[in-house]
């Protein structure tokens, strides 16, 4: 028998089927949907900004690191054990004493004495425009040295006493100390960022499970007609991953280009300070391969979320 | 096929609405449902279309003991199982076609096997121009067919109708009843919860009849007739 399509002006007047059939459930046709994409693109936006935060630590740490780690400096004070101020023409046989153990040391890539001027330039912006001149001033005698890459923590250790040895009073500043603190406090950053993802992650399953649950509750007479049809769990599961992994990626690729957006703001803001304290930050190549990969992350945590849940709410059926 | 032995079904920790329920449905026979209204038709029709598990006794359905079954047999064992509610149940944000198409989309068979199969089964419901209008706007008439077109599509072992000629005219409910007989004489087995004296007394078929919660099974008028026709 030939099937006749039904009159369209009449159909209209009985309630046409609009649309390709997608869904055994009318997951898609309500207002919730919207709530959640809304939800899980602030997730996303959030989660771009703490990966860019951890991304732009790790690279100033690194910076931080590889301009000082073989960097460091001698200080000879200019007041000795006893408590005596050394005259500039005293100081000149100690710091050259220092220079020398430098000179012959195999593990000293370069050194320079740093002249009088040069340290007035140094202390210069703590003294201000005011009439206290550096040259009243009992100031030390510094020499700045660079070793060669990879020298062992001993040698470096036995450098020192050497300095110490033959320039007494004279002292080898490593960084350590005030490096280890800034590396800590970076480190610490990193963790908080780490740690917000890990919220945003949990935040986000949360939501999702509660929007499944949701979804299951008001359609569960249709739910339960499926399961009486002969479907498996697995079809009917299968209906709510695929709305979640729609509605994951709408809200992932929306918060993505809106964390993207507010990253090349605060680019630009931070520019326009001129904020010289901090290294210059180059987004790598791997934070935009793990930006951009985001939304397929959020989206896959959606799906397997709403299958979890769908698949532990069919269980109470027999 | 089907076989309840000494079943028993209980509401939480309310009184057991069946009772000690005995019988057994051979395969390809034809059983009419009845009882007064409450006497526990509607539960004894979700233990068969295995909506729900006994709370004591033995159901085996097609030579398997349902309450050992895994959920995967259970699936397969649905799958078997036509079901005609009394209110439907038809999804209404999808179109006619869609309703009827659906156990054999869940069943996994080809597009254009389930395209043929659905269009013929339309146009044999009368239903052949309302094929994608949405089923909250067609009458209850119409509705009831596409719940018949849906449960019968499949062509199952089992067919469960629960009052599937109730809004239906009598030419309409006695075609629909041919159709019945026509799927139990290719094999399929059938019990229908019907209250229509007239349509039972028309179809000579032996009657579960439910009061109370206990079942009884009665042989057919027009079987006892040809019983006692050999008797004398």
């Amino acid at each position: 028998m030939i099937f006749k399509f039904p009159n369209p002006r009449r159909e209209r007047t009985l309630g046409k089927a609009t649309g390709k059939r997608r869904y055994d459930l009318p997951l898609n046709r309500n207002d919730s949907a919207r709530f959640l994409v809304t939800l899980i693109g602030l997730m996303t936006f959030l989660a771009v900004l703490a990966i860019s935060a951890y991304f732009a630590l790790g690279a100033m740490s690194e910076r931080w690191t590889s301009g000082l780690e073989d960097k460091m400096t001698i200080e000879i004070p200019a007041q000795t054990a006893a408590g005596l101020l050394l005259r500039p023409d005293e100081m000149a046989p100690i710091t050259q004493a220092a220079a020398n153990v430098l000179q012959n040391h195999p593990s000293v890539k370069s050194h320079h004495v740093m002249t009088a001027e040069e340290i007035h330039e140094l202390v210069k912006p703590w003294l201000g425009e005011s009439n206290l001149s550096a040259d009243q001033m009992p100031l030390p005698g510094l020499i700045s040295l660079e070793l060669k890459p990879d020298t062992p923590r001993d040698t470096v250790r036995q450098l020192g006493e050497q300095i110490a040895s033959a320039a007494p009073g004279a002292r080898l500043d490593t960084h350590e100390t005030w490096l280890k603190d800034v590396l800590r406090f970076t480190g610490a950053l990193q963790f908080a960022a780490t740690l917000l993802l890990v919220v945003i992650g949990i935040t986000t399953v949360i939501a999702v499970a509660g929007a499944v649950r949701a979804r299951l509750a008001v359609h569960r007479s249709d739910v339960e007609l499926l399961h009486l049809m002969g479907a498996a769990d697995r079809y009917i599961s299968s209906q709510f991953q695929r709305h979640s992994l729609m509605l994951g990626l709408t809200g992932g690729a929306a918060g993505t280009v809106a964390g993207a957006i507010a990253l090349l703001i605060i680019g630009w803001v931070s520019g326009e300070m001129d904020v010289n304290l901090l290294p210059s930050y180059q987004v790598s190549g791997t934070q935009i391969i793990v930006t951009l990969i985001l939304p397929l992350v959020i989206a896959g945590l959606a799906t397997l979320t709403a299958q979890r849940t769908v698949m532990r709410e069919l269980l109470g059926m027999p | 096929m089907i076989r309840f032995e000494h079943v028993g079904l209980r509401y939480g920790i309310g009184p057991e609405v069946l009772s000690d329920v005995n019988f057994t449905l051979a395969p390809g026979s034809f059983h009419f449902l009845t009882g007064p209204s409450g006497a526990g038709k509607t539960s004894l029709m979700s233990l068969m279309y295995l909506g729900r598990l006994p709370t004591r006794g033995l159901v085996t359905m097609f030579g398997q003991n349902v309450n050992k079954a895994k959920r995967e047999e259970m699936v397969l064992l649905r799958q078997r199982i036509g079901v005609v509610f009394q209110d439907f149940r038809l999804l209404n944000h999808m179109s006619t076609f869609d309703n009827v198409a659906l156990p054999l989309r869940i069943a996994g068979k080809p597009e254009k096997e389930i395209q043929n199969n659905v269009r013929e089964l339309l146009e044999w419901v009368g239903l052949g121009e309302h094929m994608n209008v949405l089923p909250n706007t067609m009458s209850g008439g119409q509705q009831q067919r596409i719940a018949i077109a849906r449960a019968v599509i499949t062509r199952p072992r089992l067919l469960l109708a629960d009052e599937p000629t109730g809004n239906l005219d009598d030419a309409i409910g006695e075609r629909l009843l041919g159709l019945f007989e026509q799927l139990n004489r290719m094999g399929t087995t059938l019990v229908i919860a019907t209250h229509n004296q007239l349509l039972m007394d028309k179809f000579p078929h032996p009657r579960l009849i439910l009061s109370k919660g206990h079942l009884t099974v009665e042989e057919s008028k027009f079987n006892l007739r040809k019983k006692l026709e050999g008797i004398f």
